[in-house]
């Protein structure tokens, strides 16, 4: 294995594909929390959403803890939250798609399907030779264990009775935007003869694909073939989306916007 | 450690899904200052007046501070400045007062008479319940919460 690394020791190719890697962890985190929220109130039992709520927030957790390592890397939190191109984001399309109206079946196998690929993308990090990173993948793995409980324990009531006909639905509609999760990054061998990741995307698409199938099979659903299903044209991770990302992001970014963030504002609107 | 065992704590637990005892504590925590001299002591005993935003409960006995150190470093203008550093952790990542606390512990830093103050979060070891001090578990116990 290698050595263990820190900010100062990475060449110009390490530090390329270490921010591929820290980008796509901290997208895929903001952007799902971001969409997450719009639940908030309208959950269909109070303990769901407050569930869902921990979840976002955890989820924002996660995406700061390694936003936070961009910015040891130089990054500043305006330029990767604020004022970063939508183009530039390398979340997954799935994270991004808004909710059909009123489906809970969507949150619920979105969730799963995230949840299941972040877990495997969490456990190939837990040895990474990238010693910041290392120090935070244990404590984000065991939160992350609750929302994969949370997705499944859903999904199990929904998948029985009439109720099934939305999962599948949603199910339809979604893997195919869960499979630009396991595009392989531009910097895929660097991340991995690095020991950034211990373990190929490919290899981790693989066993997505070992854990979700069989288990929504289970359930009574239909997985659409992997290799057969109509790729959607947005990749995601390359900086291509669907036209829904561009309104999420000028919705989050809002305020910010409105703020003219440099100049404090004052109650009452007043500006110093 | 506590006169609760894990068992007692399990059967205690109102929640399926939420484990308030999580495992072993690691050797050498939680770290509480003792044997701390000079001004390193100086900033434990600041941090010890800094309470968790939710609970009266200093920070340190909720086992949140890992490591407090004063190093020397050479500053811009050639002048020997003294550095403190405090490692610590939060209950959870996603800590709403995340913000708030690393404030505090900056001005903590930095009222024990060093130039200048660093504020680093590590999440190894996983803080667990298990961290709380005894006095932390009697101020929480006096709160109204069992651990």
């Amino acid at each position: 294995m290698p050595d263990a690394l820190n900010p100062e020791d990475l060449d110009a190719e390490q530090r390329a594909a270490l921010e591929e890697l820290l980008f796509r962890l901290a997208d895929d985190e903001y952007v799902h929390g971001e969409r997450l929220i719009e639940w908030q109130i309208y959950a269909p039992t109070l303990e769901s959403d407050l569930a869902l709520a921990n979840v976002a927030q955890d989820e924002f957790g996660h995406a700061r803890l390694w936003y936070d390592l961009l910015e040891e890397l130089g990054h500043t939190e305006a330029e990767l939250i604020w004022e970063r191109p939508a183009d530039e984001f390398r979340h997954a399309t799935l994270v991004e798609l808004p909710f059909a109206e009123g489906d809970w079946a969507d949150v619920v196998l979105r969730s799963y399907l995230y949840d299941a690929a972040e877990r495997l993308r969490l456990d190939a990090l837990v040895d990474t030779s990238y010693a910041p990173l290392s120090d935070r993948v244990g404590k984000v793995l065991s939160e992350e264990r609750y929302h994969l409980e949370n997705a499944q324990s859903w999904l199990d009531r929904l998948a029985e009775g009439d109720s099934r006909d939305r999962v599948q639905d949603a199910l339809d509609r979604l893997f195919p935007h869960a499979l630009s999760l396991f595009v392989e990054p531009e910097y895929e061998d660097a991340i991995v003869d690095n020991g950034f990741r211990t373990m190929s995307t490919a290899d981790l698409r693989i066993e997505w694909l070992e854990t979700v199938i069989p288990y929504l099979e289970s359930l009574g659903l239909d997985v659409p073939e992997p290799d057969e299903v109509e790729r959607p044209s947005a990749r995601g991770r390359d900086g291509t989306h669907t036209d829904h990302w561009d309104e999420l992001a000028a919705e989050f970014r809002r305020t910010y916007d409105e703020l003219e963030a440099p100049e404090p504002a004052r109650i009452g609107g007043e500006r110093v | 450690m506590s006169d609760v065992s894990a068992d007692d704590a399990r059967e205690a637990t109102a929640c399926g899904y939420t484990e308030y005892v999580d495992g072993e504590v690691p050797e050498g925590f939680p770290k509480t200052g003792v044997g701390a001299t000079g001004v390193e002591a100086d900033i434990w005993d600041a941090l010890y007046e800094i309470e968790d935003p939710e609970m009266p409960v200093s920070i340190v006995d909720l086992g949140l501070i890992y490591d407090v150190r004063v190093v020397e470093r050479e500053g811009e203008d050639g002048e020997t400045k003294t550095l403190g550093i405090v490692e610590m952790t939060l209950t959870y990542t996603g800590c709403p007062a995340r913000d708030y606390l690393e404030n505090d512990v900056q001005c903590a830093i930095l009222a024990a008479g060093v130039d200048e103050a660093s504020v680093r979060l590590r999440f190894t070891p996983e803080w667990t319940v298990d961290m709380v001090t005894e006095a932390g578990r009697e101020a929480l116990r006096e709160f109204g919460l069992g651990v």
